[in-house]
């Protein structure tokens, strides 16, 4: 555990947290455009303040089925990547000192999974999504067909 | 006196003097009588010696300084130029290249210089490279000869010092790269926004808008113009390298070239310039390598025994024309689809069916290599391909043009610039993108009537040519549009030298797009060059046809 402050918020009932340092905005839902070729958890892509910007449906990719909630979305630093995390619901910021137990992942996109008094968290390796999500994309590119409509 | 500010001039300059001493050093090997050219080359390693002086960076002094003493002998007529000299120099180029790296990179210097300076120092030519080429001698001996001009500057080259002395002083200023893609960004922004109220204009038909949106259109362009023309940089940033790199596959192959090159004070985009190396050294190598043949065989068909391989330049409107010219022995176009029905690229059929112009172009599959022999200088058949898609990527199209015996010439139409261009909109499904209309050769809505089925593929008449159907929805994974009243929208594009008509389910006309790249994780998605917001605000991605097919 090397991140001082944690974002938390939730997804398919489940609590989940990112380094404050790689997020740069929570948003409301906004329009985005669908864009051909890729994952369906890819909703489309949004104009984050210029960027082009892709926007993840991170209920359906962690195969945890999207809600009926407007959610928010999770802007990550720019720095790191063009992307966007559709989750259910945005908590509150917590203090690296405030976690009282952390115990290992197995599950290769949890770095660890975190008690605190807010709940059990389970804290997102981004570089591992960011790879995880290139590799889906690589897997899925558009292959040539013959033939007419 | 804390000198870090001084550091990125220091290595911006540096490298500048680091290019034109390669580019001399290879002009004076085909002229080596150049005496203004040999005062040039003492005068950049010396400049180069007091930067590095002036900055306490003592190895670069210390390589700079041999390269000097090096050439001084050759100005004071002691030592000829011949490739001896030129190989010395053109690693000491090297050698302070990668000095200048570790300096950028602030880590400490691990490369020795004190032997390079020794052998500099000892540096006697081989006697025997003059008795091999007897028609170097005339050339060398009036260099030797000039010795009592020596002490004193030539007046050609007093006049180049002043020249050089006057452009420095002419009022430019240097700026950092990032600011002016800041700037371009924002041009692109202003691009997006102009579409933006010219929708707006459309809707509430206020003639009084659409002037002040017409009028700041025409200052839009003109402000991107001027952006474009401070972003570009002449071609001669990129060129010492090309002279460099036929230089050496010549010797490699020992073969004599004679390398020219023109236009190298055009301008191109930087971005344009920074992805052109590798597709034009590639480009150059198979010229030198396979285009021109050896001495006995070009003597045999009584061309000259030196080749010539010219790289030229040119622009031509908002487009940059480079061309690599070769006067070898050229590709019949017969020949090449024998080649590809061979190694199973394409059938019979399908070869008999090529132009001449499209047999050449099958050059660029992936796989295809005519060379007799497989050599280490120009790769293994893989390289023509990539270099297509590279220049592809870039906005830009490959044309080879050949004459059997006479050469060959492959001609690259860039854009100026890759951020702005024009594309053309498409509907498939629920989705519209963009087609850069480079890669779109004419729009087309055809009749279900005019649809011939050949076995599996669906085929139709253009310019007496039978081109095959695809669905852009079915490459992109998306429904397959219906066509009620019997009309098929299509778009006609060039995937492995052959046109292809791609129907989609609506052409939407074309527009001007700020091109954005897409970031992580995006970037590598493959068949997309990129994105842009339209004067709505929706976002359309733009494709990479080539890359799609």
């Amino acid at each position: 555990m090397t991140a001082e402050r944690l974002l938390v918020f939730s997804v398919g009932r489940e609590l989940f947290a990112l380094n404050l340092t790689e997020v740069c905005e929570v948003m409301e839902p906004q329009q985005s455009y669908p864009f051909a070729g890729a994952p369906p958890y890819y909703l489309g892509l949004i104009n984050f303040h210029g960027n082009l910007t892709a926007l993840l449906d991170f209920a359906q990719y962690l195969g945890a089925g999207s809600r009926p909630l407007p959610g928010k979305l999770l802007v990550i630093d720019t720095k790191l990547a063009h992307l966007a995390l559709k989750v259910d619901a945005v908590g509150s910021i917590i203090d690296a000192q405030s976690i009282t137990g952390a115990t290992r992942s197995e599950e290769p996109l949890i770095e660890a999974l975190l008690e605190t008094p807010q709940g059990n968290l389970r804290l997102v390796r981004l570089e591992t999504l960011l790879s995880s999500l290139e590799d889906d994309l690589r897997a899925a590119a558009p292959k040539s067909a013959p033939g007419g409509n | 006196m804390d000198m870090s500010q001084y550091k990125a001039l220091f290595l911006s300059e540096s490298r500048e003097y680091l290019r034109t001493i390669a580019e001399q050093v290879v002009a004076l090997e085909q002229s080596p009588a150049d005496r203004s050219a040999i005062d040039a080359l003492f005068r950049g390693a010396h400049s180069l010696k007091g930067m590095a002086a002036s900055m306490e960076y003592g190895d670069v002094v210390v390589v700079a300084h041999s390269m000097e003493d090096l050439m001084a002998r050759v100005r004071d007529g002691a030592l000829p130029f011949g490739a001896g000299v030129a190989d010395l120099l053109l690693e000491g180029v090297d050698l302070i290249d990668a000095l200048l790296q570790d300096v950028e990179e602030e880590r400490p210097s691990s490369l020795p210089t004190d032997g390079y300076a020794a052998r500099l120092a000892s540096y006697v030519p081989a006697p025997e490279k003059k008795a091999k080429k007897p028609d170097e001698a005339p050339k060398a001996a009036p260099t030797a000869a000039e010795p009592a001009q020596a002490s004193e500057p030539a007046p050609a080259a007093e006049a180049e010092r002043a020249k050089e002395s006057t452009t420095e002083l002419g009022g430019t200023v240097r700026v950092k790269t990032e600011l002016l893609d800041h700037l371009i960004n924002l041009t692109g922004e202003l691009v997006t926004n102009k579409q933006r109220l010219l929708s707006i204009g459309r809707e509430l038909a206020s003639p009084a808008l659409n002037d002040a949106v017409s009028e700041t259109s025409k200052l839009l362009r003109a402000l991107h113009d001027e952006v474009m023309k401070v972003r570009l940089m002449p071609f001669e940033a990129i060129s010492d390298r090309f002279q460099r790199s036929v230089r050496a596959v010549a010797k490699k192959s020992g073969k004599e070239i004679n390398f020219e090159l023109t236009g190298r004070e055009i301008g191109l985009d930087r971005g344009v310039l920074e992805q052109l190396v590798d597709p034009l050294n590639h480009i150059l190598r198979n010229a030198v390598d396979h285009g021109i043949e050896d001495g006995e065989e070009r003597e045999r068909a009584g061309k000259p025994a030196r080749g010539l391989v010219k790289l030229s330049v040119s622009r031509d409107r908002d487009r940059i024309h480079i061309t690599v010219r070769d006067d070898g022995r050229g590709m019949e176009p017969q020949s090449m689809i024998e080649a590809a029905v061979r190694k199973g690229l394409i059938t019979p059929e399908e070869g008999e069916l090529l132009s001449p112009r499209q047999a050449l172009m099958l050059s660029c599959i992936p796989g295809f290599s005519t060379a007799k022999e497989v050599t280490d200088i120009s790769g293994r058949g893989v390289g023509m391909d990539a270099v297509n898609a590279a220049i592809a990527k870039l906005g830009g199209t490959l044309g080879i043009e050949s004459e059997p015996g006479q050469g060959t010439s492959i001609t690259l139409k860039l854009p100026l610039t890759i951020a702005i261009i024009h594309a053309l909109l498409v509907q498939c499904g629920q989705i519209k993108t963009a087609i850069p209309v480079n890669a779109v050769q004419r729009t087309v809505e055809l009749s279900r009537r005019q649809i011939e089925t050949v076995g599996r593929r669906q085929m139709f008449q253009l310019d007496d040519e039978s081109i095959p159907l695809l669905s852009l929805n079915r490459v992109l994974g998306l429904p397959l549009g219906r066509f009620p009243d019997g009309i098929l929208p299509l778009f006609v594009t060039e995937a492995k030298g052959r046109r292809v008509g791609m129907v989609v389910d609506r052409l939407l006309g074309q527009h001007e797009l700020f091109v954005k790249r897409l970031g992580r994780p995006l970037d590598g998605m493959a068949g997309v060059a990129g994105g842009a917001t339209l004067g709505d605000g929706e976002i359309v991605t733009i494709l990479d046809i080539s890359e799609l097919l």
